[in-house]
């Protein structure tokens, strides 16, 4: 009961890691039947229009279900602890973000019980999604689905903006702040200014599905490029939003094991920054063989190219960080150091689609497909692998097994780039994607088949970390605060997990790599910028959970069609908030004395 | 109605807060009516250039919307520095959506 | 300070920025309101877009009384400034002229909604319907999604004031005040937007 109403960070960013690695594993098992079924040309293993239905959900649920969740579960169980903090600015409201995404979830995975599963891809483009060849049901689901799990990313991105801005310990200026809150923060503006198009575009499709709308009806006057345009609007930034956090983990991962600061901060930042500000001028490089012509094309061409010198920036810093220092090889770090190399090829293979003539070549083929599985997989996911193994004492108090740590990054490291490298020439020996099967004898088959091979050891390494997860489970929880001994920010001066309160006193900062600095002179605790007093803790509350199930209930009723249905359950999520709104929750407070007893998470 | 705060009901020190009157508010309350009215007037006229007209509406639209920021949502006091950049940043946002939907838009 | 200064005497000068959660409060909504910004911008992109495709139904020119949506702007103007001395009114710890201030702003609310109905329900007569065309589907989710905003404005404002009658002017309740006035105002600045570009716009294009 006490995870159905908290409001506390911690265990918030403990639930959304378990909710993003469950839908990972689905993502990750639509992923295994894909590859089976290419394994071989004319395979037989799922039919066409299954096919279909493995690839939208497959890319749906990893990005919107599996790899944003998990990248909130860190920046819940870090943030607020890396800036001495005590919880975020809006607690209820960073438990009804996890709910939200959490029903969103399930409402858009329980369309493969209902037989009703989206097929029109991730990218849902019309007139496919339209009601016309999408009579079904299945493209409501992802409608209805993306837009309730919405609401709960654009919730937290607020939050995580307002916490950044107004709740730093004295003497955390920006220009001190860990890079993985610089990531977070400008990946959290990101989330407020992207996500908004979005909903604009699922309305008007779900309007045009339910209501008989013609914003994309071109038979009325609609229009099938304007979807692309407020889709990708939103989608393009939305890969940023997904790889920003990743350049926050590896930047405080390669320092920590580098024991050495991180190179070139201030360029960090301001590369950030432009990466962030540039990712939303160039969409239409999504667009390139739609027809917007020469001048279009041409611009976005530059703008996308312009994005490769931040990013290598970046990338240059992390190799000046590593140069010198004293290295240590662990999980975490093999997994950050075995980014670089392999977001570079990804990051440069987009330099290539980035020039309109050629992408006319590589537009939906395989080279596609492999140069995103290479950032978002060998980026993303490599670096929310090394995130969770660095961060794991600090949320769960004991670290993770190093031997299954290494299978775990070595199986999956091998089987990516055996999945994805082979993937770059199928794409250029003209290997469509989406395509649920293929004739033998063009040089396709044996590619397919290493790339299944991969597929399988990536498996392979998932497991490995789950078995990881659940052993270590089973072990003492008695993780030091400073586990590495080599922690630089302000998360490792506190117990391995942190009391509820995290910081008995809000400490004071007096300089970039805030623990660190103290270390270096000796000292074996920060020093305090208050005095102990009474805590002031936010209350638990089960509105959250009500308001999502109201919204579950609403999506429902608007798909089939039961006005009644969707009615009450908007009317359930609106009287949730009057109640909110009416009943002052002033929280409550821990005093010094139980402080001293050490109030558990 | 300018009142400076001299004592509170506690008879402590008091503090020197110059609490504002409403006229700057009604100023700007008069020059978004002008705005208003101007842009109407432009329309209901029916013999300005077509150019010139949309060129008037945005204009008049754009300071109004200033405006109405700067005095009654209290933009350009200080501690608004984070609100600025935030609606700036969707205003940029909004920028490049409006010109795809311009020129990016065919049949 | 504590939710327990509810004599006017002990409430700091600007009460709506007296707390840490207050200040949290304002500070995210102005996030909010830049996600809005996006939000509605991104209904203009498409109303835009699509503002040409009025299939067999009437087109901005034929349909837009001007007279109409120049009263409903005086309304909402008018309702915008009287929040302003609501808030002015909570600044002079005002409790009573503040609560009438939020009063009139909720009435003039009202009335727009009202005039807002009577126009959208002529436009149907007149073949103007959600479903006749890409124009209308546009024109009514964008300015329906405005009138829903208004109107989720006026619920607002009037569970603000239920809790100001109860619990009286406090540093808990005056960032309500606050907020749901920044609201306001900001359905005010959509609404000069969709004045201008749909119902002036269009004339202009005929």
């Amino acid at each position: 009961m006490d995870w159905l109403t908290t409001v506390d960070h911690k265990k918030i960013g403990i639930l959304y890691f378990i909710a993003g690695f469950f839908f990972f594993l689905i993502g990750g098992l639509e992923a295994i039947i894909i590859r089976i079924q290419l394994l071989k040309p004319m395979n037989d293993v799922v039919a066409g229009d299954t096919f279909n239905e493995l690839i939208t959900m497959h890319g749906t649920t990893m990005i919107f279900l599996a790899a944003m969740p998990l990248l909130f579960a860190l920046m819940n169980a870090v943030i607020p602890l890396q800036i001495g903090a005590r919880d975020v600015a809006f607690p209820f409201l960073n438990s009804l973000g996890f709910w939200t995404f959490f029903f969103g979830g399930v409402l858009l995975n329980l369309s493969w019980f209902a037989g009703a599963v989206p097929d029109a891809g991730w990218t849902s483009y019309v007139p496919l999604a339209g009601s016309i060849y999408s009579s079904g049901h299945g493209v409501d689901y992802y409608v209805l689905g993306l837009q309730i799990a919405g609401i709960g990313t654009l919730l937290g991105g607020i939050n995580f903006m307002a916490t950044i801005i107004n709740m730093r310990a004295p003497g955390l200026t920006f220009m001190r702040l860990p890079m993985f809150t610089w990531a977070i923060f400008i990946t959290s503006a990101l989330i407020v200014f992207a996500f908004p198009a979005l909903t604009v575009g699922l309305v008007a499709l779900m309007f045009d599905r339910l209501f008989n709308a013609n914003f994309f009806d071109v038979a009325n006057g609609g229009n099938g490029v304007l979807w692309e345009h407020i889709f990708w609007v939103f989608g393009h930034p939305e890969v940023y939003i997904l790889i920003v956090p990743a350049f926050g983990i590896i930047s405080e991962v390669v320092s920590t094991f580098s024991r050495k600061r991180l190179f070139g901060y201030s360029s960090m930042v301001f590369a950030t920054v432009l990466i962030a500000f540039l990712g939303f001028m160039v969409w239409a490089h999504h667009m390139f063989t739609t027809g917007l012509g020469p001048v279009a094309n041409g611009l976005f061409s530059i703008a996308t190219m312009l994005i490769a010198v931040p990013t290598g920036v970046k990338i240059f810093n992390w190799l000046f960080t590593l140069w010198g220092g004293s290295i240590r090889f662990n999980t975490a770090s093999l997994f950050a150091i075995g980014f670089i190399p392999t977001f570079v090829m990804g990051g440069v293979t987009g330099v290539m689609l980035a020039s309109a003539p050629a992408d006319y070549q590589y537009h939906d083929t395989y080279f596609v497909v492999a140069h995103f599985h290479y950032v978002i997989v060998g980026g993303l996911i490599l670096g929310i692998f090394s995130g969770l193994h660095y961060w794991w004492p600090k949320m769960f108090g004991r670290l993770l097994n190093e031997t299954l740590g290494q299978i775990t990054f070595w199986t999956f490291f091998i089987g990516f780039h055996l999945t994805f490298f082979v993937q770059h020439f199928l794409g250029l020996l003209g290997m469509p994607r989406r395509v649920y099967t293929y004739l033998g004898g063009q040089g396709y088959d044996d590619m397919n088949f290493i790339s299944t091979i991969g597929a399988i050891l990536m498996g392979i390494g998932t497991i490995a970390f789950l078995i990881n997860v659940f052993v270590t489970w089973a072990k003492p929880r008695n993780a030091s605060n400073d586990p590495w001994e080599d922690g630089r920010s302000l998360e490792w001066t506190i117990p391995s997990p942190p009391p509820e309160y995290n910081f008995k006193q809000t400490p004071l900062v007096r300089g970039y790599d805030a623990w660190w600095k103290e270390k270096m002179e000796g000292k074996t605790a920060m020093t305090p910028a208050e005095p102990v007093g009474s805590i002031h803790m936010p209350s638990p509350s089960i509105l959250p959970f009500i308001m999502s199930v109201g919204l579950f209930i609403a999506g429902f009723g608007f798909m089939y069609d039961q006005l009644i249905v969707a009615g009450v359950g908007l009317a359930i999520t609106l009287g949730c908030m009057v109640v909110r709104s009416l009943i002052d929750d002033h929280g409550f407070h821990i005093e010094p004395e139980e402080q001293d007893k050490g109030v558990q998470a | 109605m300018s009142s400076n705060h001299n004592e509170t009901a506690s008879g402590e020190l008091p503090k020197r807060h110059k609490v504002e009157g409403p006229q700057k508010h009604v100023v700007g309350f008069i020059l978004s009516l002008a705005l208003t009215i101007i842009a109407f007037a432009a329309v209901a006229a029916g013999e300005i250039n077509e150019t010139f007209t949309y060129i008037i509406l945005v204009a008049m639209a754009v300071v109004q919307v200033i405006i109405q920021m700067a005095y009654w949502m209290h933009m350009k006091d200080r501690g608004h520095l984070f609100p600025i950049i935030g609606i700036i940043s969707g205003v940029v946002v909004v920028f490049t959506m409006v010109i795809m939907a311009l020129y990016w838009v065919w049949w | 300070m504590s939710a327990h200064d509810h004599v006017e005497g002990h409430l700091p000068h600007e009460p709506e920025k007296a707390t840490l959660e207050a200040r949290n409060k304002i500070l995210g909504f102005w996030l909010f309101l830049g996600a809005e910004v996006v939000l509605f911008g991104t209904l203009f992109a498409a109303f835009l877009a699509l503002r040409h495709s009025v299939g067999d139904g009437p087109t901005a020119g034929e349909l837009f009384q001007l007279p109409m949506v120049f009263a409903a702007t005086m309304i909402l103007l008018t309702s915008s400034l009287t929040s302003v001395f609501a808030v002015q009114a909570m600044h002079h710890h005002n409790k009573k002229s503040m609560v009438t201030w939020l009063i009139v702003t909720i009435l003039l609310g009202l009335a727009f909604l009202g005039l807002e109905i009577y126009e959208f329900v002529e436009y149907v007569h007149e073949g103007h319907k959600f479903t006749t065309s890409a124009f209308s589907s546009s024109f009514y989710t964008l300015v329906g999604f405005h009138g829903a905003h208004v109107a989720f404005g006026v619920v607002w404002i009037a569970l603000v004031i239920g809790q100001v009658f109860k619990k009286g002017l406090t540093v808990v309740t005056a960032p309500k005040v606050y907020i749901s006035a920044m609201y306001w105002h900001f359905i005010d600045v959509v609404w000069v937007f969709i004045f201008t570009v749909v119902y002036l716009m269009g004339k202009v294009a005929g």
